[in-house]
């Protein structure tokens, strides 16, 4: 102790007490540590451009989209699979709902191809909230409806036409209100991609204006499905 | 110092677009015609290649209206067009009727190209209502109306204009 205080008095003729300088030293060291890590430490980054961020909200909706027929598949499917008259207009409607569920996986993979990916990142982080989630709308699979979809053979069908997917009645999704609530959808999101041209590069706009065009071809083609034509 | 000689860049590259769609206009009007010749007749088919025909017409005419004014002169209509393929039966007549329909969105494709948002919704809607034409004709739809194969890339590649966060 005596020697420490002794050499502690000598340090004043350096100009800086011990503690001064150890203090010192620690102070510097997270400058020193943020320097060879550059600046991007010193504050958050920039956020996209906002055509990346139109881009990534496009993205974000083709998933949705994707994920919304896919599910939609899975209810066709049972719609399909009845006895009823009804399973050949669900056979037709599952037909019509896998073509168009391949040209929403094409238009996901174009609009996929068009963004650059910092390393490391994760797509979903900067998504806008206000975008549809993969929910596929309202139609919700019942657990009923994965037993035997038709428990007699006698029995008729009982969801009408129009009726909501997923029928109380029944527990067996309509075929026609799949469809219907996919060509709802459909139209939506083609009126979204036209009413986000502005400010796109030219070739993303091309492609946000072609698979608008390609969505509205999808109402008509669903709807004719959806009619028997 | 470039403002001038911008604006004149970006008048050229409108009044080129609205005159390659004019040009789509009229091709489809002309082809229409051997369409709608080649189709039973009094059919519905018929009745729909006729509505079609009036639509070209008249869209014809509005890029008549609109190139005039921007101060350009709008290109006269040929008098006759060359078929990609001879057209004899019905069913190639729908075929013709898909194709035209198809180049007629690609043309307008080049309007929504411009920075211009007016004329960008504008080629938008002209894109959509010929793909929807298309798709009636042909019976069953594509992923990407208009657009050239070639315009579509593979994932990896990315386009001179694309947005990026980050460099590749």
């Amino acid at each position: 102790m005596a020697d420490g205080s002794a050499s502690a008095s000598r340090i004043p003729a350096a100009g800086l007490s011990r503690r001064a300088l150890l203090t010192a030293s620690a102070a510097a060291l997270p400058l020193l540590v943020t320097a060879c890590r550059g600046i991007q430490v010193l504050g958050t980054p920039p956020p996209p451009p906002a055509d990346v961020r139109t881009l990534q909200a496009a993205i974000a909706a083709e998933e949705a989209m994707v994920a919304r027929y896919a599910s939609a598949l899975k209810l066709l499917t049972l719609a399909a699979s009845t006895r009823y008259s009804a399973a050949a207009a669900g056979i037709a409607a599952y037909a019509s709902a896998r073509a168009v569920h391949a040209e929403h996986v094409a238009h996901l993979a174009q609009l996929k191809s068009r963004l650059v990916e910092p390393p490391g990142a994760r797509p979903s982080a900067h998504l806008p909230p206000t975008y549809p989630t993969a929910t596929p709308g309202a139609t919700t699979q019942s657990p009923s409806a994965n037993s035997t979809p038709a428990s007699s053979p006698t029995s008729s069908p009982t969801s009408s036409p129009t009726s909501a997917p997923g029928s109380a009645a029944t527990g067996a999704p309509s075929a026609r209100g799949v469809l219907g609530e996919l060509e709802l959808a459909e139209q939506a999101a083609s009126d979204r991609l036209i009413a986000e041209l502005g400010g796109l590069p030219p070739s993303l706009a091309q492609l946000f204006a072609s698979i608008a065009a390609s969505e509205a071809t999808h109402v008509e083609y669903l709807r004719a499905a959806r009619r028997g034509r | 110092m470039t403002s001038a000689s911008g604006q004149d860049t970006g008048s050229q590259q409108v009044l080129a677009a609205l005159q390659a769609a004019l040009a789509a206009e009229q091709a489809a009007s002309y082809g229409y015609g051997v369409v709608g010749a080649r189709l039973p007749q009094g059919s519905a088919k018929q009745g729909t290649a006729t509505a079609d025909w009036v639509t070209h017409l008249r869209a014809a005419d509005k890029l008549t209206v609109m190139i005039s004014a921007r101060g350009g002169k709008p290109v006269p209509a040929a008098v006759a067009y060359q078929l990609p393929e001879p057209v004899q039966t019905a069913t190639e007549a729908t075929a013709l009727a898909a194709l035209l329909e198809d180049r007629v969105a690609q043309a307008y494709l080049g309007i929504v190209a411009l920075p211009e948002s007016g004329l960008r919704s504008f080629g938008a809607q002209q894109v959509r209502a010929a793909a929807l034409r298309a798709a009636a004709w042909r019976g069953s739809t594509q992923a990407f109306p208009g657009l050239p194969t070639a315009s579509l890339r593979t994932a990896g590649s990315r386009p001179p204009d694309a947005p990026a966060n980050a460099a590749p």
